[in-house]
């Protein structure tokens, strides 16, 4: 049995929270996008400081892909205002491209080339471009240079659409679930390459995906994509810190929710229910355990319980 | 230039045999116009013609691999659009200006016409290779030379004396590259991939690489009316099968899974729309001359033939979706189920027997044709034996590109000849004996042919890896 709350979450400007830059590299006002008649963007803003790694969660089919595509311009907008790296996003162009890396869900462009040619032809266009990186990458991710795109596995793919955004050592890269098709090998190396690639000053990374591992390990600021807008956007050690989960336990059960303040969720399983609360008050759940006969456990949700929780 | 060299590159890699022949063709056009073998003016317009065709080759060719390179993921590489830019102009370059030059010194008097008049050459071939249907106007001025030849010579010679001219060929072609580029260069979401086995003459299949074809409104909603027809289709077939859970009825919903196009209703709605483009073309050109029969017959056969090269690239593309197929119809053994596609597919015979006697019958109508009947007889017997054969080929046909096009281009003349023969056959010894005969030849032959062919596709263990590139 499972009760629901509404979310008291209130949106957070990310550049008003300590420790962030003041010029953002992607500000979203307003933002709309329907296919058809569903509207998968509603009025969203968003604003991404410099220097973060931002992991984007949501379920499926709450708009990731729609709207990492929208703000690069890969996407045509209803309405609304797109600007990255200080520039508005009609289309997409200028000088700023050389420092933008893209890896798409799925990698199904120009199959016909081999892996080589296809690297060549994309660092023709790249005033900076990490051939070392290539080489070593390749090399250790068993990527064959004279095979063609098209005969490589979805796996394969994705690794060399990782290769092709992290050679021209953008400041933002834009990744959309890029470790869904890896297998837990070439995920760490995958990781491993992009904390790298954060140690250096000024880089900026958005990357949705539901490895929610992955984020704990890079330290990313977690945004919520819900209901066509962002819910929150906020670091993950602030996300901890604020939400909790206590669990009431007592013999006979629980037949009602009780009332508590910043209560986000409830659900019962045989003796126990639990509560997910945004900022709690530890005296006010001692009184309460105290009022109900039962006995309190606080626990930290993982940032997967927080997604189930709140997605 | 880094950049620019590897798009000049892209067609030499994709396209390595028309690039070398249309290569050839320019360097002998140039030739043509430099050597002057004849010291006559006339040589040179042949070496600009000669040019003018290597460069419409080329650039069909250009505009297939910049539809396969423009994808909007593309546009994030830096500077894109203005490399591009650079690429086009090294194609005015090569394909416009020196040719030109070259002409203009050794015949003065046309110089601009002639640039003109390839830029414009250079335009067309980028539009039809973009598959823009605004390519196709140029059959509409060679239809329209046919019609009338007299005014169109008229027309001409008026043309390569009169100063505007060049201007408007000019203006033609920044009307076509605006056309053709626009759409290209345009960022739009993706549209929903076809079916692979949806039937071809919608025009809205992927190509080779995957690329959809672009589409305007008209043609949206042409395929949304298919679309809607395939559902309503599938809903009947699932209600009849929920009902009586037959094989009969299994069988049909494999079918109308398989080929979502190739139900009655959309059917009726093809031949309509063929029907149409055929009425129109033959009105546009009904006064130009006298047609003969068994041509007419002979192109509703191969209109019918062209079907099956769409199923064999179709059927290559659909294998991984297959084994979510196989895996619902749970068959006891690899050979049932092999059968059970057999069985879906050979649907596609009496559809093709179908669509040949319509447009025969509408052929032999719109050419007041003296014998339909003799030319219905033949389509029928013909198309019902083509038709088996190419479905077998196809079944178990090579998987490589060059063999499946030899083995098109194989059963497409051989049915065009024995539709010829046919048709010859019944007129010389009479509709019962000539019928008889054609009918005990060719079916026998496609019969055998599709016999064995289904023999070694049941045998042949179901495969479901997509295809490799």
């Amino acid at each position: 049995m499972s009760m629901s709350a509404d979310l008291p979450i209130t949106l957070v400007d990310p550049v008003s929270l300590p420790g962030t830059h003041a010029g953002p590299v992607l500000r979203v006002e307003a933002l709309r996008k329907s296919f058809g008649k569903r509207e998968v963007l509603q009025s969203l803003d968003w604003s991404v400081p410099a220097g973060r790694v931002i992991g984007l969660l949501g379920r499926n089919g709450a708009g990731k892909t729609t709207l990492l595509r929208c703000l690069l311009g890969l996407s045509p907008i209803d309405s609304g205002r797109v600007e990255l790296l200080g520039e508005p996003m009609l289309e997409p162009g200028g000088e700023r491209m050389h420092r933008i890396g893209f890896v798409p869900q799925t990698f199904d462009l120009f199959p016909w080339m081999r892996v080589r040619a296809y690297l060549d032809f994309t660092a023709a266009f790249y005033a900076r471009w990490d051939h070392a990186l290539v080489t070593r990458l390749l090399d250790s991710w068993q990527l064959d240079p004279k095979q063609k795109i098209g005969q490589l596995s979805q796996g394969q793919r994705q690794k060399l659409a990782i290769v092709r955004a992290i050679a021209p050592q953008p400041d933002l890269l834009v990744l959309d679930e890029p470790v869904a098709s890896l297998d837990p090998q070439a995920r760490r190396a995958f990781m491993a390459e992009l904390l790298d690639l954060m140690r250096r000053p000024g880089k900026t990374v958005i990357f949705s995906t539901h490895i929610t591992a992955d984020l704990e390990r890079a330290g990313a600021d977690i945004a919520l994509l819900r209901d066509g807008r962002i819910q929150f956007t906020r670091p993950l050690a602030e996300l901890r810190e604020r939400f909790l989960r206590a669990v009431l336990n007592r013999a006979e059960g629980w037949s009602s929710t009780p009332s508590i303040a910043g209560l986000l969720k409830a659900s019962t399983s045989g003796a126990d229910l639990q509560l997910l609360l945004e900022d709690p008050d530890a005296n006010d759940l001692q009184a309460l355990a105290a009022s109900l006969g039962a006995s309190l456990r606080i626990e930290t949700p993982s940032l997967e319980d927080l997604f189930v929780e709140l997605a | 230039m880094r950049a620019v060299w590897q798009l000049w590159l892209q067609l030499w890699k994709r396209m390595p045999v028309l690039v070398v022949l249309a290569i050839l063709m320019w360097l002998g056009g140039l030739i043509f116009i430099v050597m002057n073998p004849y010291h006559y003016r006339g040589s040179v317009f042949v070496g600009v013609a000669l040019s003018a065709f290597a460069s419409w080759f080329w650039h069909i060719g250009q505009g297939q691999a910049l539809r396969g390179l423009c994808r909007p993921e593309s546009f994030l590489l830096p500077d894109f659009q203005r490399r591009l830019a650079w690429l086009g102009a090294i194609s005015v370059l090569q394909w416009v200006i020196l040719p030109s030059l070259l002409a203009a010194l050794f015949a003065p008097t046309h110089g601009i016409l002639i640039a003109a008049a390839l830029l414009f050459v250079a335009a067309m071939g980028l539009a039809t290779g973009c598959g823009r249907r605004v390519g196709l106007l140029i059959w509409v001025v060679f239809i329209a030379a046919g019609w009338m030849p007299q005014l169109a010579g008229q027309i001409v010679k008026v043309a390569l004396i009169s100063p505007w001219t060049a201007p408007l060929l000019i203006l033609a072609t920044v009307l076509l590259l605006r056309m053709t580029l626009l759409p290209l260069l345009h960022i739009d979401d993706r549209e929903v991939e076809p079916s692979p086995l949806e039937n071809a003459n919608l025009g809205r299949t992927a190509t080779v690489d995957g690329t959809p074809q672009p589409r305007g409104a008209i043609g949206k909603r042409i395929a949304g009316l298919f679309d809607y027809v395939a559902q309503h289709a599938m809903e009947l077939a699932l209600r009849r099968y929920r009902e009586r859970p037959t094989a009969p009825h299994k069988l049909m919903l494999v079918r109308r899974l398989l080929l979502p196009h190739d139900n009655p209703q959309a059917i009726a709605l093809r031949l309509l729309l063929v029907a149409g483009m055929v009425a129109i073309y033959f009105f546009v050109i009904m006064h130009r001359q006298h047609f003969n029969a068994a041509v007419v017959g002979a192109y509703a056969i191969l209109l019918t033939m062209t079907r099956f090269p769409q199923l064999g690239r179709g059927m290559l593309r659909m294998r991984p979706n297959l084994a979510d197929l196989y895996l619902t119809l749970a068959p006891r053994t690899h050979a049932e189920y092999q059968k059970m596609l057999v069985d879906a597919l050979l649907i596609l015979v009496p559809i093709s027997v179908l669509t040949a006697l319509a447009y025969t019958l509408l052929g032999s109508v719109l050419v007041h044709a003296a014998e339909p009947g003799r030319m219905l007889l033949t389509a029928a017997i013909v198309a019902s034996s083509a038709s088996l054969v190419a479905l077998a080929v196809h079944l178990i046909g090579p998987e490589g590109s060059f063999g499946r096009a030899a083995i098109n281009l194989v059963v497409l003349l051989g049915s065009m000849a024995m539709y010829w023969g046919g048709y010859w056959l019944i007129g010389a010894i009479g509709y019962a004996i000539g019928g008889i005969t054609l009918a005990v030849v060719t079916i026998s032959f496609g019969g055998g042919v599709w016999y064995a062919a289904q023999r070694e596709y049941q045998r042949r263990t179901p495969c479901f890896d997509a295809p490799l590139v």
